[in-house]
């Protein structure tokens, strides 16, 4: 053991390793992530011939991206309108009843899109006959467009209200107090005080419940499979999924995926980089104030009605919508269910989501450790920025560039468990890396630096002082990463077609549409919901406790 | 218990320079100070010492053997830091053992040294505490023990005294010193804080931009000060220009003015424009006795056990004095009073190639 620490001490291996870890982040995460980008220098005639020259195909392929940014767009609109005074009433308020309203805010992350698009439709679709939907259900929007936005919000509300409030906690009330012994309204004071405050968080949850929609596959795909017409509707990430089985067979597709995946990557690159300039530049015009009006609305009936609305939102919305699916498992006549086939896949989607978070935290912290302790250097601040890059990327997109990647090269050998495994950790990889970074940076360095000088070495010092201090980080990471790997479809399915993880699973059975296949289904979502609720329960204890 | 030797070290960052061939020797179980206003370069010179910083030039030698590029952890050097740095999951006993513990050291020498450390520091009834338990100076005590039971010879002590307050600040300092005496330790203690590093070292370097400008005993630093910067930043100085007239057995000192001004014996030639600094403790003033020069009181700010007394001269210098309370009462603002000093307290320097102005200036 000493010896062992020894060796790892020397100058040189601490340089090789960082090394290393560099090299595995730009080769294993962030090129195969971007690789696809190079088929348009590689093969521009094929991208001519089969999507350009082909009106009905570009057409086809321009609508559903189109489709997908306008449902991210709208989706983020309203996740700040209804975010906000959640947000506002989570941090500010103190009323009974809080802690729950907390923990239900944190619930549909519990849900894997998967069952939650399942879900979500049977609740809010008018769904084919074979479903046998319940008659309390709402059974009401017949558009694809407007129930894949729905569904959306159901999933990406609690990020933006965790932004929101995150920055909200930290901005000191005292400003506000202030503004109000000066005589400002509440609602003057708050808005012309605090809102502009509030700019990071709102970059933050912007850009993630963006990406998120934008990014989304599997919970998208149920959704349309569920609603009885969805008229052939399609985003970007479920012509990925819709293609990349049938590729095999014809190769005229390939132009067109990797056309419909630069697309997607480029553009949602080129969007965060708008997103972070505009909401930093632009100056709202906040200064003026209506002193009247505001006071009219600081008091009595409009509060309470607007701290009414979001809490009403929030449940019909968000809550009913995630959890239906029990109430529809209830109600359904039951129907024989071959457990076999899909225990398997949840055990081949707890395989994989186990060995990509233990490579995540192998590698990954080791880069959240360079990156914060760097923070003056180039090379870090290239990493930082790099590491956002597989968080933005649509994973459907990433999953087929990987795909091709590898596939491409005869580097390493190209089994489909060790595809899918690799494309879960390019997009899990970030969130252990951004977590830690985060938890490091704020450990004050004197702590490792005064154990040096007590004779650690710099493994001891990393294990003696600062592991135990990031700990907690590090499990919320690595429990973020797994839940994400379990939920995943949309880069399970675009890099490898065939993959029978559970998510993908309970696709294939939705799209049987037949009543037998829905109960199973439903049954299949309920079992990975109560999984994922079992991780979303640590990971609160630990962070809570953490906080402590 | 090494003596260490640092020579013409140089550490830039960016067009910083906090280390400008920097040269300092320290003996073998002295408790050397360090002095310097912000941003002189203390804390770059004390992580260059223990290892934590490469510097871009110049050598580190401890006990004579090249220690420039040694790693941290092997120089026997324990920093203890302003903020003390207790490792937050681990308590008081567990804390004070971590050097031993990383240098596997056994059980019963563990003991026996926890044992002492605890008595040493008076914190034997403290040991299951955690750090967030204690006071600010409980963990200042259990900083300084993990440090002394660390093994290490050198204790490098960066301000340890900033943040606690005022009358713990002026106990611990007389503890402080006497426990590195008792265990023979060599210390180097960075303070920008005068009164500090008078009564706690057995020797007192004062660094200004990188560089040590004088190094010397107290007493020394404070009668001799060898450069303006010094005089000034170790109890507040004035200071008069003038003309070299004669520099033995006293400098005599011509003003612009004609005024004749003593000082102490100087090696400058007459003829050299020079400047002689007075402490403002030692500058005297009277209505009754004849001074060198005359001055109109401004303001008088009561201290408590001193008056400090702002005065502007005919020239429209402004000048301090320091007096004793008991004073109050025969002088009042607007009175005009004679200036005089022991001609033993007055410093004469050459005239600063960048003026006096830029040499006295701090940051």
């Amino acid at each position: 053991m000493d010896s062992l620490i020894a060796v790892i001490s020397r100058k040189r291996f601490r340089t090789g390793w960082t090394a290393f870890i560099i090299v595995f982040f730009l080769f294993f995460v962030i090129l195969p992530t971007v690789y696809i980008l190079s088929y348009a220098f590689t093969n521009w005639g094929s991208i001519e011939q089969y999507v350009l020259d082909d009106p009905a195909m570009l057409d086809l392929i321009l609508n559903a991206i189109s489709a997908s940014f306008q449902i991210a767009a709208i989706v983020t609109v309203i996740d700040i309108l209804v975010g906000l005074p959640m947000a506002w009433m989570l941090v500010r308020k103190q009323f009974r009843g809080k802690a729950l309203l907390d923990t239900l805010i944190d619930m549909p992350l519990a849900v894997p899109t998967a069952a939650l698009g399942f879900s979500s439709a049977i609740f809010f679709a008018v769904t084919p006959d074979a479903l046998q939907a319940p008659s309390f259900a709402l059974n009401a929007v017949t558009s694809p467009f407007i129930l894949i936005i729905l569904l959306h919000v159901v999933f990406s509300y609690p990020y933006m209200v965790r932004s929101l409030s995150a920055i909200l906690v930290q901005i000191d009330q005292t400003y506000e107090t202030a503004g109000r012994t000066l005589g400002a309204s509440a609602l003057s004071a708050a808005r012309t005080i605090t809102l502009p405050l509030f700019r990071a968080g709102l970059v933050t949850g912007i850009i993630l419940c963006f990406a998120r929609s934008l990014s989304e596959t599997g919970g998208t795909m149920i959704a349309l499979a569920t609603m009885a017409n969805s008229q052939g509707f399609q985003t970007g990430p479920t012509i990925i999924g819709m293609w990349k089985p049938l590729v095999e067979t014809n190769t005229d597709l390939a132009a067109p995926l990797a056309f419909v995946s630069i697309l997607l990557i480029l553009l949602s690159l080129v969007l965060l980089l708008v997103i972070k300039l505009v909401v930093m530049k632009v100056h709202l015009p906040m200064g003026r104030i209506w002193p009247r009006p505001e006071k009219l609305f600081s008091r009595g009936w409009f509060p309470k009605t607007k701290d009414g609305l979001a809490v009403f939102f929030l449940v019909l919305f968000v809550l009913i919508p995630s959890f239906f699916i029990f109430t529809y498992v209830g109600s359904v006549e039951s129907a024989s269910f071959d457990w076999g086939p899909f225990t398997e896949s949840l055990l081949f989607s707890f395989m994989v989501a186990g060995v990509v978070t233990v490579i995540d935290i192998a590698l990954g912290v080791p880069l959240a450790v360079y990156i914060a302790k760097n923070r003056t250097g180039k090379l870090s601040d290239v990493l930082d920025v790099l590491v956002n890059v597989p968080l933005i990327v649509p994973t459907a997109a990433l999953g087929y560039s990987l795909g091709v990647f590898w596939t491409g090269q005869n580097i390493i050998p190209t089994y489909d468990v060790l595809l899918i495994i690799l494309a879960h950790v390019a997009f899990t990889y970030p969130l252990v890396v951004r977590n830690v970074a985060g938890a490091v940076e704020e450990v004050d360095p004197a702590f490792e630096e005064t154990a040096r000088t007590l004779g650690a070495k710099p493994v001891q010092a990393f294990r003696r002082v600062l592991y135990p201090i990031i700990k907690s980080s590090i499990l919320a990471g690595a429990i973020m990463a797994f839940t994400r790997s379990l939920g995943e479809t949309g880069a399970t399915q675009a890099v490898v077609a065939s993959a029978q993880t559970a998510p993908v699973y309970i696709v294939n059975l939705i799209n049987l549409k037949t009543p037998s296949g829905y109960y199973t289904a439903g049954l299949a979502c309920i079992v990975l919901i109560i999984v994922s609720f079992v991780f979303m329960l640590a990971l609160r204890y630990i962070t809570n406790r953490r906080s402590r | 218990m090494p003596d260490v030797k640092l020579v013409g070290l140089r550490k830039s960052y960016g067009d910083i320079k906090a280390a400008d061939g920097l040269d300092l020797e320290v003996k073998d179980g002295e408790y050397l100070c360090v002095l310097g206003p912000t941003g002189a370069g203390k804390t770059t010179l004390l992580r260059m010492i223990s290892g934590l910083l490469v510097p871009d030039k110049g050598k580190i030698f401890f006990d004579g053997k090249d220690f420039t590029r040694m790693e941290t952890e092997e120089r026997k050097a324990a920093l203890l830091s302003q903020t003390y740095a207790l490792f937050p999951q681990l308590t008081v006993e567990e804390n004070i053992m971590f050097g031993l513990d990383i240098r596997g050291a056994d059980e019963k020498l563990k003991e026996q040294v926890l044992i002492s450390m605890l008595d040493l520091v008076r914190l034997s009834g403290r040991s299951e505490a955690y750090p967030r338990e204690l006071s600010g100076g409980m963990q200042q005590r259990t900083a300084l023990a993990r440090a002394l039971a660390s093994g290490a010879d050198l204790l490098l002590l960066d301000e340890p005294l900033r943040a606690l307050d005022a009358r713990l600040r002026i106990s611990l300092r007389i503890e402080l010193r006497s426990l590195v005496k008792t265990l023979k330790m060599t210390a180097i203690h960075v303070t920008h804080d005068q009164d500090e590093a008078l009564v706690m070292a057995d020797r007192v370097a004062v660094i200004r931009d990188g560089r040590i400008l004088q190094i010397g005993t107290p007493k020394e630093i404070w009668d001799e000060p060898d450069t303006p910067f010094v005089a000034n930043f170790v109890g507040q100085s004035n200071f008069f220009t003038g003309e070299v007239m004669q520099s033995s057995p006293y400098t005599l000192l011509r003003t612009p003015e004609g005024t004749v001004l003593k000082g102490r014996s100087s090696d400058l030639a007459p003829g050299t424009t020079a400047v002689l600094g007075v402490k403002i403790g030692n500058t005297d003033l009277s209505k009754e006795r004849k001074g060198y020069l005359k001055a109109k009181v401004e303001r008088i700010i009561f201290e408590g056990r001193n008056l400090h007394v702002d005065m502007m001269m005919d020239n429209g210098q402004r000048i301090s004095s320091k007096v004793p309370s008991w004073r109050k009462g025969k002088i009042a603002p607007g009175d005009v009073v004679d200036i005089y000093w022991e001609e033993s307290k007055g410093t004469v320097f050459p005239m600063p190639p960048n003026g006096l102005e830029n040499e006295l200036k701090v940051e």
